[in-house]
């Protein structure tokens, strides 16, 4: 006889199904443009980025099974019986063009990453494990995603736009993915040492990143830089009315 | 909601869409998977950004564990004895 000891950890379970069901989805949005890039060298980047992010989504599920909160409802905690979907609204829909996968590589993807980062020296072993792989791994995608949106950006005209408009679409669910700062399941994170930042803390670290190369090509977003602090803040609050805690993810 | 804006519009309004997207720049790949072994060309990829030829180089040219990958653009190559 085999006995499974389980942990008890609601916050946890959450974020790691969220984690993993955007992984997913991703995944599947990414690989309907394996053949549809406009490039045949971005096609087949395509198709390693698609398999990248679904081995990332079959590392994560397993884990779930090690909760408490798996025996509520078993099929959950598998990819093809579940039923829940805590990925981004953004991604309930296929990409309507080109400039959706590049604002989903570059801001969502990258929203992610910052959060494995966060869990480099996380006290929960199967966490730490793979974020260190992730990371490894994405540092790849920011390229991509990177070079993808100077790319899209110096086309101007309608490309341009079409970049502008997906980015648009993304970019306050994006954020909003992270939390309110009194989040309790990121601050329980947090505190227990499962990542080493607070909600605002990892939002900081994500525009950190991406603001720069949106300045780069001239596209302006809505946050403001502190010089004192050297960090950038939004300029407007997130709408977490539109927000679903449980799903992290927008409900409208 | 309409809150990232465009500040500069570039030059490439009137070249058609697909066109503005069309790649030039052509980049020789060379790579080995020893280091007894000298870099050899692989293949090419053609990418006008560096960092993205990087990214199509690395998942393209995939089906060995390299020791080392470098990429020479085309255009910067001078024949000396011509085929």
């Amino acid at each position: 006889m085999t006995t499974t000891t389980r942990t008890d950890n609601a916050a946890l379970f959450a974020i790691l199904s969220s984690l993993a069901d955007n992984k997913q989805a991703i995944g599947r949005r990414y690989a309907y443009w394996c053949n549809g890039a406009p490039a045949l060298e971005a096609a087949v980047a395509a198709a390693a980025m698609t398999q990248d992010e679904l081995g990332h989504a079959r590392t994560l599920y397993p884990l779930l099974d090690h909760f408490t909160q798996a025996e509520a409802d078993p099929q959950q905690i598998e990819p093809e019986t579940r039923t829940l979907h805590y990925h981004l609204r953004f991604l309930d829909q296929d990409f309507a063009g080109w400039t959706d996968f590049v604002a989903t590589n570059f801001l969502l993807d990258t929203a992610l990453t910052t959060f494995f980062e966060a869990a480099q020296n996380s006290t929960y072993d199967p966490l730490r494990q793979r974020a260190r792989k992730i990371m490894q791994e994405e540092q790849i995608h920011w390229m991509h995603g990177e070079g993808w949106i100077k790319r899209l950006a110096r086309a101007g005209g309608a490309v341009r736009a079409a970049l502008v408009q997906s980015l648009t679409s993304l970019w306050a669910e994006t954020l909003c993915w992270f939390g309110p700062n009194d989040d309790p399941v990121m601050q329980r994170l947090y505190q227990e040492g499962i990542i080493d930042a607070t909600p605002d803390e990892l939002r900081h670290r994500f525009l950190a990143k991406v603001v720069p190369t949106l300045n780069s090509v001239g596209i302006d977003v809505p946050v403001t830089f502190n010089a004192a602090t050297k960090r950038y803040n939004q300029a407007q609050p997130l709408p977490w009315n539109r927000w679903d805690a449980t799903g992290r993810r927008f409900t409208a | 909601m309409n809150t990232i804006t465009t500040s500069t519009e570039n030059a490439g309004q009137q070249r058609p869409r697909r066109e503005q997207l069309n790649e030039t720049r052509v980049w020789q790949v060379f790579a080995r998977r020893k280091y007894e072994e000298p870099l050899h060309e692989i293949g090419n990829v053609v990418a006008d950004d560096e960092e993205l030829a990087k990214v199509y180089a690395r998942s393209i040219y995939d089906e060995f564990s390299w020791i080392e990958m470098v990429l020479v653009p085309r255009a910067s190559i001078v024949t000396v004895i011509a085929s």
